[in-house]
Order: structure tokens, then sequence, then C-alpha cells
């Protein structure tokens, strides 16, 4: 058994899993790249090495230096976090081959879920509803793909087969349209993943983007953690999630957990993992994809439960059995998490990069903050915009909401531009607080500075901040520009001053 | 001093006299302003209520980020409303232009001269008023048709100072 982990990853994600190492005793390894000596997790960690320059093709995608770095260092094992190496079959067997533990789903698993058609075609095997597409039919051609798409029926949505990220993604409303956008999706695929292979899905109108936490054991255990609501995405990247779902209930949230433990089932897995699910206003509910490591977003799921799902990752890898039973799993109350970006929501969402002057983060009752920056720290242009997640318990949640909007206005990032205005503006909309929304709510009936309530008192406050910071320039200004108040210059008066006291 | 600041079309008049008190479209406030840890962020307590906000200068004016709300703010005292009027947007692109000067005051320096050719947005003149040095920039391309003062010459407002034709 291991008592030292090498996480592979960095920012707020590796700092989360040196905490949950450092409550079991476990050592926590670094890994960095050039641009991240100075990070968090570098000093957070017991030790650390440096893996290579900034660009993470040359750092933190390299698998086998890794791997390297695990072995001299003695590391029984790796985590691979999430992003980067977290979903590549080829990392988890080189890793095994190196007689070290990987903590994360077996590799075959992985492999399965990775390509997401053959995801498609297993989990529909094993009786899960998928959204009606191309499933099982494996590799097709342009000419094949024209040939089914009216039986499936527009719009519909091509999807790379490699995919992830949106990329290689579609929307086709018609189908004198499809050959085109065929090979535009194929393009761009092939680019992103090495592999132009596509499918094709039927695009679900008003539905909403619902995932469940899974976790299995060695010892033939899954349950799920109940599900999380990651709805409010622009360009298919979640910006804000919070569980439970307002759309959902009991008997729902029984039998899609019991699909999704199914479909785990299915490609025998291992450790904690997400069943993505689209579910449509009727309730009717498709299998999406699964993704084969921790999300981003588990915050919420740990916030509602109670368990640490990355000390749960830990214990699995370690060969234990869960600790919890699915008789076990309530969620209680309600989470919130609001992922915060270094990007300008009034400039089209552009990445911001530069030093954090300030940082002040929101505490107080109900709020936990991930992150890996502090004031001082430069973000680089190298690395994901996500700089923080802002995660908020209530009892209920109205009560989350009202905490994450005083929680929001508490949060002072300086010297990047955020969306931290984004959030308190979704926040503050109607249909958010109604639970009225799905998947395109943020880019089809969101905008910001939407006229509120004190909307006219804000504008004076911000004219009169505005004036009183001018005024304050201007009479820095009027000093340097200000002549002499003397009527000779001061040069001559220094020469007298200076004559007058020999 | 007085100032209006402008945020799209609506202007609201504001007069700072001293540190603590100011009046906005006629009515008096108590404030207090302090800039806060060396930042460009700013705290205002204004008749008892608390503010802050985030104030970054922006090509257009002043940016002001106050609960998650932006607002760009262009703010202007007396003198500078004077200049934007003369070389605001009423001066045509064809045929010729006299500059005028927007304030009484000292020419200071003459960065042109007869015949040259200018482009939009070069510095023509330096002209100094209440004691303040404000370029006087060229409003749009062409050439300098007559020069009509030159360093050291005091102007009276709305004096013609050049053509620019």
């Amino acid at each position: 058994m291991f008592n030292k982990v090498l996480i592979a990853n960095r920012g707020e994600i590796a700092v989360r899993i040196i905490r949950a190492c450092r409550e079991l005793g476990i050592i926590p390894v670094a890994v960095f790249s050039e641009a991240d000596r100075e990070s968090l997790h570098v000093r957070y960690a017991d030790e650390a090495y440096y893996l290579g320059p900034a660009p993470s093709r040359e750092s933190y995608l390299r698998g086998d230096k890794i791997v390297q770095i695990a072995k001299a260092c003695e590391a029984g094992a790796i985590h691979p976090g999430y992003g980067f190496l977290a979903e590549r079959d080829d990392f988890a067997l080189q890793v095994e081959d190196a007689d070290l533990i990987f903590i994360g789903p077996r590799p075959s698993a992985i492999a399965a879920m990775g390509d997401k058609a053959v995801a498609r075609a297993t989990v529909a095997a094993a009786g899960v509803p998928v959204v009606p597409g191309t499933e099982g039919e494996g590799d097709l051609t342009d000419e094949e793909i024209i040939a089914i798409a009216p039986q499936i029926g527009f719009p519909l949505l091509i999807k790379a087969t490699a995919g992830g990220g949106g990329k290689g993604m579609r929307e086709v409303q018609t189908i004198e349209e499809l050959p085109v956008l065929l090979t535009a999706a194929r393009r761009e695929a092939e680019a992103a993943f090495g592999d132009g292979n596509v499918y094709l899905e039927k695009l679900l109108l008003d539905s909403r983007h619902i995932e469940f936490q899974i976790l299995a054991d060695e010892h033939g255990n899954v349950i799920h953690l109940g599900e999380r609501e990651c709805s409010l995405q622009r360009r298919h990247q979640k910006l804000l999630e919070e569980s439970p779902s307002p759309f959902m209930d009991d008997d729902l949230r029984q039998i899609m957990g019991q699909v999704a433990c199914k479909a785990a089932e299915a490609v025998d897995y291992l450790n904690a993992g997400t069943i993505e699910f689209l579910v449509d206003k009727d309730q009717k509910y498709y299998f999406l994809e699964m993704n084969t490591r921790l999300q981003v977003e588990h915050p919420v799921t740990e916030m509602v439960t109670g368990i640490d799902i990355v000390k749960e990752q830990i214990r699995i890898a370690r060969g234990r059995k869960l600790r919890s039973t699915q008789d076990d799993i309530r969620l209680k109350g309600w989470a919130i998490e609001c992922r915060i970006n270094a990007e300008d929501p009034y400039n089209d969402f552009l990445p911001s990069t530069g030093m954090i002057t300030q940082s002040i983060l929101p505490t107080g009752p109900g709020i936990r903050v991930d992150t890996g920056i502090y004031a001082g720290f430069a973000i680089s242009p190298f690395y994901d915009s996500l700089i923080s997640k802002l995660i908020c318990w209530g009892e209920t949640r109205g009560e989350a909401i009202l905490r994450m909007r005083r929680a929001l206005e508490e949060y002072r990032i300086l010297g990047v531009k955020t969306n931290i205005p984004f959030h308190q503006n979704i926040i503050a909309s109607h249909r958010f607080m109604g639970g009225q929304f799905d998947t395109r709510f943020v880019e089809q009936r969101f905008s910001m500075n939407e006229s509120g309530e004190g909307k006219e008192e804000l504008e004076r406050i911000a004219a009169i901040m505005a004036t009183l910071v001018e005024h304050r320039q201007h009479q820095k200004s009027s000093q340097i520009f200000r002549k002499s108040e003397r009527d000779t210059s001061n040069w001559k008066w220094l020469g007298r001053w200076e004559k007058m006291n020999r | 001093m007085k100032y209006v600041a402008s945020l799209g079309d609506q202007e609201v008049e504001i007069e700072i006299n001293g540190e603590d008190e100011i009046i906005v479209d006629g009515e008096h406030y108590a404030i207090d302003f302090h800039s806060i840890a060396g930042q460009p962020i700013y705290s205002l307590l204004i008749n008892g209520r608390s503010y802050e906000a985030l104030v970054q200068p922006s090509d257009e004016g002043l940016e002001v980020l106050l609960q998650g709300q932006l607002f760009l703010i262009c703010v202007d005292d007396e003198r500078q409303r004077r200049l934007r009027q003369t070389s605001g947007p009423q001066l045509l692109e064809r045929g010729e232009f006299h500059m005028k000067s927007p304030m009484p005051g000292l020419i200071i320096s003459v960065n042109v001269r007869e015949g040259q050719k200018v482009s939009k947005g070069d510095r023509l003149i330096i002209l100094e008023s209440m004691k303040m040095q404000n370029e006087l920039k060229s409003p749009r391309d062409g050439i300098i048709r007559s020069l009509r003062i030159k360093s050291g010459d005091n102007v009276e407002q709305n004096q013609v100072l050049m053509t620019v034709g």
C-alpha cells in the first residue's frame, strides 16, 4: 500500500488533492512547469519536482517524465486530477506498467468511455437510454452519415468520436447544410484529437444537463452520490453548478441513479466517475457521456453529502471498501458552485492574464473557496482560465443563492479581469432564482447589465466615485503643472535662501 | 471645482469644494472617500452609506465596477467641457476648419508651421490655462492654411488660432 502520492496536475485541483493527502497522512508530491515554480501547489506539497517548460505539452502532458519522477521519489501512486492526462488510457497503462497505482479507473474503462461512440453503444447494450443517433454503427463515411441523418431527424448535432470541450461539434438544422458542416467538424476533430471520426446525435431542445457522481470500489460496490445540475454553460463550458438539481424529484433521482450505476458497471468501473445525462422537459433522460475522473464541480456534491470524494478516491485506490452504502447517502441542504475564471465578461469573455494584485477571499458560514492563486501570483497565458471555485452551502436553495450573492460581493480579485460580475448577474436573474433555465440560457436569454431595481441609484454612485477619482487625478496633475506660486523662479528663490542662511 | 459626469445620455453635475462634502445636482452630501491599499479600489461613505468600487481608466472614460455592474463614465470639468465642445463632433470632414481657443490662456508652444501636412490627432498647440497645459489636437487630416499665433501669445476664448484645410 502506498503512502506517498504524486499529483500530476497544477492549480486549484492540485491544492485540493494535497489537502486530501494531508488529512489522510499521505505525503503529497507536486510537479511543476517553469511557469509554476511559485504556485500554491508547489508551496504546499512535501516534495516538488521540476517537469519542464511552461507549455503543457512540454510539462504537465509529459507522462513519461511524470512516471519517471514518481519512481525516483518513491511515490506509490499518481493522482491525475482533471484535464491534462486524467482521461488518457495510455497514461494510466504506463503508470500500471511502472508498478504504480493510478488513482482512477482501469485503463480499459477509460478507453471504453473515451471513445464516445463506443461508450454510447456499450451503455445502450446495458439498457441505458442514449440520445437517438448513430450509435453502434462504427466509423461512418460522409455518404453513410448523410443517408442516416433523416432517420434521426433535424435539428441534430455532429460530434467528434474522440471529443470533449465542444471541439468538433456542429449543430445542423437542415440536410442541405450537413455536408459542409461535416467537413468542418472532421477538420476540427482531426486538429484537436488527431482523430476525424464523428457521429450524429439528435439535438434535444429545452434540455438540461444533469450528471450523477459515482463511486465504485474493487469489491463490486457501486453507489451514486446524487446529481449535479450543470445546465448553466457557455460554449459547452460549465460556469455554475448546483446540487441537488431544482428539476429533480426523489423518484427520478432514484431511477436515474440506478441507471448511472448500471452504466458504470457496464465498463467494470472503478474509483470516482460521472455519468452525464440530458433531461428533457418531460423528464425523459438520455445518457450523454461518462467522465472517467474527478470533476471540477465535485465540491457541490461534497457539500450536500458530507463525503470527501478525493479522500474516497485515495481509499479506493488503496483497495479499501466504500465506507458508505447507497442507503447511507442523503442529500442535505443545497450547494452552488461558481467557477471564477480570469475572463472579461464585458468583453466577450476574453481571457485576462497578469499579476494578481489583491485577493480577498469571502469567508463566513457555509462558504468554501478552492483556489490556487494569491496576491503576487501571475496568471500566465499557458493554462486554463479557471482560477478559483466559490462554493456556498445553504439549508435551502434560497439560502444558498443569497449566501452566494453576499460571497460574490465580498470576493475581491484585482490585477486580472474575472467573471465574478457575470455570476452576480446570473444569481440576480429571476429565471435563475425560479430555476427556469436550460443549457441555452446563458447564450440565448441572458445579458449582462439588465436594468434592475436600484440601478439608477448605483449609476449615481458610480458617477460620484468616477468624479472623485478624476478630481484626485486633477489635483495631482495640477500640482505638477502648477507654476511657482512665488513670483520668481524656484532656482532664484533657492539661491537667495541659501545666501540668506549662509 | 465643478464637474459633469456623463453616463450614456445622462448627466450628473457634481461640485467638489472640500474633502468631505460634495454637491450633486444641487444637493449637499457628506462624504468620506478613500483609496484602499494602494489599489484602484475605492471606498466611499456618503451620508452614512458605504460603497466600494473598482475605478480604472479606459479609452473612453472611467470604468467603474460596482456591485457587479460595470459603468463607463466620462467626467469633464468646465475647462474640458469647453475643449470638447470646440473639437467636438460638429466639425466637418471637408472644407476649412478654424481652430478656436477653447479658453483664455497662454500659447506654450506651436508644433506646426504653415503649409505643413497634419493628420488627425497630431498635437498642434499646447495652451496653458487654469494652470494646466492642454494639448490641442488636429481634428482631422489636412494642411495648415494659416497660423495666427506664435508661442508666448496670450489668447482670448474663441480666438481663431489656425485654419486647417
